[in-house]
């Protein structure tokens, strides 16, 4: 088995990531990853809680939302690659919404004899809007190695 | 009537707290975010990568809380409801790959409160960062979390 997706050589500045496309989110996911995490916040578990606290509704929470960032680098570059991944969360994604998780790589460089690849990324709803922004940087093996 | 928010406790730290992983919980946080890569779920997977075990995805350090450390002691803290707060930012840098069976002592300080107007009016961004040590002493990660309070 190989676990090397991609290699350093064929990566490039501009390079697009393929997109990873997850949902439509429906409320027994937000339930499930409340479990998995810890997270029992019941502004994105209680419909009456959210409208009460002015969120016009259950919402996911972010971390799920960079969950899908986080899985979208590693189906490109890779399981164990990811150096540092950082994320600003931008909108809400409400239940039924797509989310599209895309990227772009903007910088490659060596360090620490890791040679590792900057991308942009970012996820966006089913109406284009960015719901998630951030960096990623990732260590992956050459073919020299 | 506007919310304040406690700034006295920039700079606080909570006290530290161990975790260790457990193989089921990397499991149930990989099927929850519908990530279903076999070197998170299948151990015979596991065995036989380069790191001998099934490794957890990059987020799931976010399981690692204290009830003495968690949210809802930062919002009393700050005295806050939890109705008035938002995920902002998060960041993980990841030195190694998590593997099941390990054991971790996290540190969670606040490092920085500033206050900004934002769309929807005033608000206050409290900045957290946890480290993440093993049992040998060396740094495995670092979380860095932005709670966003509308005031």
């Amino acid at each position: 088995m190989r676990y090397a997706k991609v290699h350093f050589e064929d990566v490039q500045v501009g390079d697009e990531m393929p997109a990873l496309v997850k949902g439509p989110i429906r409320q027994i996911q937000l339930t499930r990853y409340a479990g998995a995490s810890g997270d029992f916040n019941p502004i994105h578990q209680d419909p009456e809680f959210a409208q009460a606290a002015g969120m016009g509704g259950v919402f996911a929470h972010g971390m799920l939302s960079m969950g899908f960032v986080a899985q979208s680098v590693t189906d490109w570059l890779g399981v164990g690659t990811v150096r540092k991944l950082g994320v600003r969360f931008t909108a809400l994604v409400r239940l039924k919404d797509v989310v599209t998780c895309r990227g772009r790589v903007v910088g490659t460089s060596e360090k620490n004899g890791e040679r590792l690849v900057e991308l942009e990324v970012w996820a966006e709803n089913q109406r284009g809007e960015k719901v998630v922004t951030g960096r990623a940087t990732a260590a992956i093996p050459s073919r020299l190695d | 009537m506007a919310v304040q928010v406690n700034r006295s406790v920039i700079g606080k730290e909570y006290p530290a707290y161990v975790v260790t992983v457990e193989r089921g919980k990397i499991k149930e946080f990989a099927r929850a975010i519908g990530d279903l890569n076999q070197h998170y779920l299948d151990d015979a997977v596991g065995r036989a990568s380069p790191w001998g075990d099934v490794i957890a995805p990059p987020t799931f350090p976010i399981t690692f809380r204290d009830e003495r450390a968690d949210a809802e002691t930062l919002l009393h803290d700050l005295g806050v409801d939890i109705s008035r707060v938002l995920h902002g930012e998060q960041e993980f840098e990841v030195h190694r790959p998590i593997r099941p069976g390990e054991t971790f002592t996290c540190r969670t300080r606040i490092v920085d409160i500033h206050e900004k107007a934002g769309r929807s009016g005033p608000m206050a961004f409290v900045r957290r960062e946890t480290s993440i040590v093993d049992r040998a002493g060396d740094l495995v990660g670092t979380m860095r979390h932005t709670t966003v309070v509308r005031l």
